[in-house]
């Protein structure tokens, strides 16, 4: 299987992104407006000598990447599965593997997307505080550390069709992102929060991030994101073998 | 004869339930083979197992030698569905086009083949907006692009006009001359009759028939009375002299061998019965009753 297959079906994910713009407004327009929001009031609080603007980049920007990677690729394949276009797709020579990898790369654009207009809303605020190749680290580690949210919505995306895949995945995505304090800092939220958001992958790939503006431990944040992304491969392989057709 | 497809006792069950008990089947270079049978037969699933869809439990599937679980194996494969819902942001030219560059050839393979099947105008068309006709063809170019060896087809024709068939066949001789085989599944029998080298009846997960068109018919020689009758479905199935009952909704289709002996008890019990023909029967007639029959 050669680069260029690989091409055709990446091209064939991207004309999406470019052909029904109105996934713009979701993916990208409502997290960075919800982001600008927050920035604006609280961006210029300051902790430990780093402005709340700065950590609330790593955050909110775990957020927008989360929600891109984690509904995308799942809404994606459940409706291509309903559509009969995933049995299409199956049948021909291409290896499933390098569809659906296709359909994860897709939705890394829009996780660009997201984190830029994030910084730049933070840095036109006047509140980010951070040197360029941290914030480089940064955009790295969301955009790797997300894969495990693709894997889980594609194992959602092959057992519930286009509708209920976008309801099961925000259902998964808000409490999470409540619970990891990607919207308000865990310090202000009750006690208990803490205590269920580091079982939270959401929580640990928000901390990996913070982690490369302001510093800190990060082995058990990655070696959390690495047993996630095997438990989702593994969830992922087994809900593509009992995929409904 | 050299084989595009052989498949030797295959076995699949859904759990308690057993989909296919042990099949064989072989689909020869330029052949074209029809798969019927009632619904629950084991077609989609024998169809699953020669797209690469499922694994045999028991016995092996090969296409061109290899197997269909396999994604270079299915280099040889083309596969039209009865209907396949595409993408809202492809359009036709980038559907066709793409399908060459994942069978390893150049975009530029794509022409000839849409030229082939109408479709060079319709290139810039989303493929989502078009009709059902168009989509077929569309799916058909996909196929074909790729130069398979061995098409399986799953009621490609359903939503096609007259002409539409004709032209669809038409294209589908021209590429059995050059070679590929054809699994076609269709429950438009006298279609399947016209353009299948062979048929293949299945029912509950076995082959109960395998042969000609013709030899099929010749293996029944049933007659079929057909006639318009106040008679209840269940009466007729009572009546000794019939072998099988088919209701198309408007006419009543018996088969018999003893066709003077039905008439006579026929005009007995509805003597306002019309539109009476006693014909020879044809391949769907010969499929119902050898079904009926369960036959070996």
């Amino acid at each position: 299987m050669n680069a260029n297959v690989f091409g055709v079906e990446l091209t064939d994910e991207l004309r999406a992104v470019v052909r029904e713009p109105a996934a713009l407004f979701f993916s990208i327009v409502m997290p960075v407006a919800f982001f600008a929001l927050f920035v604006s009031l609280f961006g210029k609080f300051s902790s430990g000598g780093v402005s709340a603007g700065t950590t609330m980049v790593a955050t909110f920007g775990a957020f927008g990447v989360i929600s891109v990677v984690l509904m995308n690729p799942g809404i994606g394949v459940a409706a291509d599965r309903e559509r009969g276009w995933l049995r299409a797709k199956r049948v021909s020579a291409v290896p499933i593997g390098v569809t659906l990898a296709a359909k994860v790369v897709a939705a890394l654009p829009y996780a660009a997307g997201v984190l830029l207009a994030m910084m730049a809303t933070a840095a036109i605020t006047g509140s980010l505080d951070a040197p360029v190749p941290a914030l480089l680290r940064m955009l790295v580690v969301l955009v790797v550390g997300a894969f495990p949210f693709a894997l889980l919505s594609l194992a959602i995306g092959f057992q519930v069709g286009s509708g209920a895949a976008a309801a099961v995945l925000n259902a998964i995505l808000i409490p999470s992102a409540v619970v990891s304090g990607l919207w308000m800092p865990l310090s202000i939220m009750p006690a208990f929060f803490s205590d269920i958001a580091r079982f939270l992958p959401t929580y640990h790939l928000a901390e990996l991030a913070r982690a490369q503006l302001v510093g800190g431990p990060v082995l058990t944040h990655a070696l959390v994101l690495l047993g996630t992304t095997i438990v989702a491969a593994g969830l992922a392989a087994v809900s593509y073998r009992h995929a409904r057709s | 004869m050299e084989t595009v497809l052989e498949v030797r006792g295959a076995r699949y069950d859904y759990g308690a339930t057993q989909a296919l008990a042990g099949v064989d089947l072989d689909v020869g270079v330029g052949e074209c083979v029809a798969l019927l049978g009632p619904n629950g037969a084991g077609k989609t699933t024998l169809v699953n197992l020669v797209v690469g869809l499922l694994a045999a439990k028991e016995g092996r599937v090969r296409v061109r030698g290899g197997d269909p679980r396999i994604a270079s194996t299915r280099r040889h494969l083309g596969v039209v569905q009865q209907s396949l819902g595409f993408p809202n942001t492809l359009k036709v030219g980038e559907l066709v086009t793409g399908a060459a560059v994942r069978a390893g050839l150049a975009r530029s393979a794509a022409g000839p083949v849409m030229a082939e099947l109408d479709l060079t105008d319709l290139a810039g068309r989303r493929a989502a907006k078009l009709s059902g006709g168009q989509k077929q063809r569309l799916q058909l170019a996909m196929a074909l692009v790729a130069e398979p060896r061995l098409l399986v087809l799953d009621e490609p024709t359903a939503g096609l006009d007259v002409p539409a068939r004709k032209r669809f066949w038409q294209i589908l001789a021209e590429r059995r001359e050059r070679g590929t085989g054809v699994l076609l599944t269709t429950h438009l029998i006298e279609e399947s009759s016209a353009v299948a080298d062979r048929v293949v009846v299945l029912d509950r997960g076995r082959v109960i028939a395998g042969g000609t068109p013709d030899e099929l018919v010749a293996r029944l020689p049933d007659r079929t009375v057909t006639v318009r009758t106040a008679l209840v479905r269940a009466r007729l199935e009572e009546i000794p002299d019939v072998a099988w009952v088919r209701d198309d909704g408007d006419h009543v289709h018996l088969g018999t061998r003893t066709p003077e002996a039905l008439l006579r008890v026929l005009l007995a019990e509805d003597p306002g019965l019309t539109d009476l023909r006693v014909e020879g029967a044809g391949l769907e007639e010969a499929v119902a009753g050898l079904i009926e029959r369960g036959a070996a």
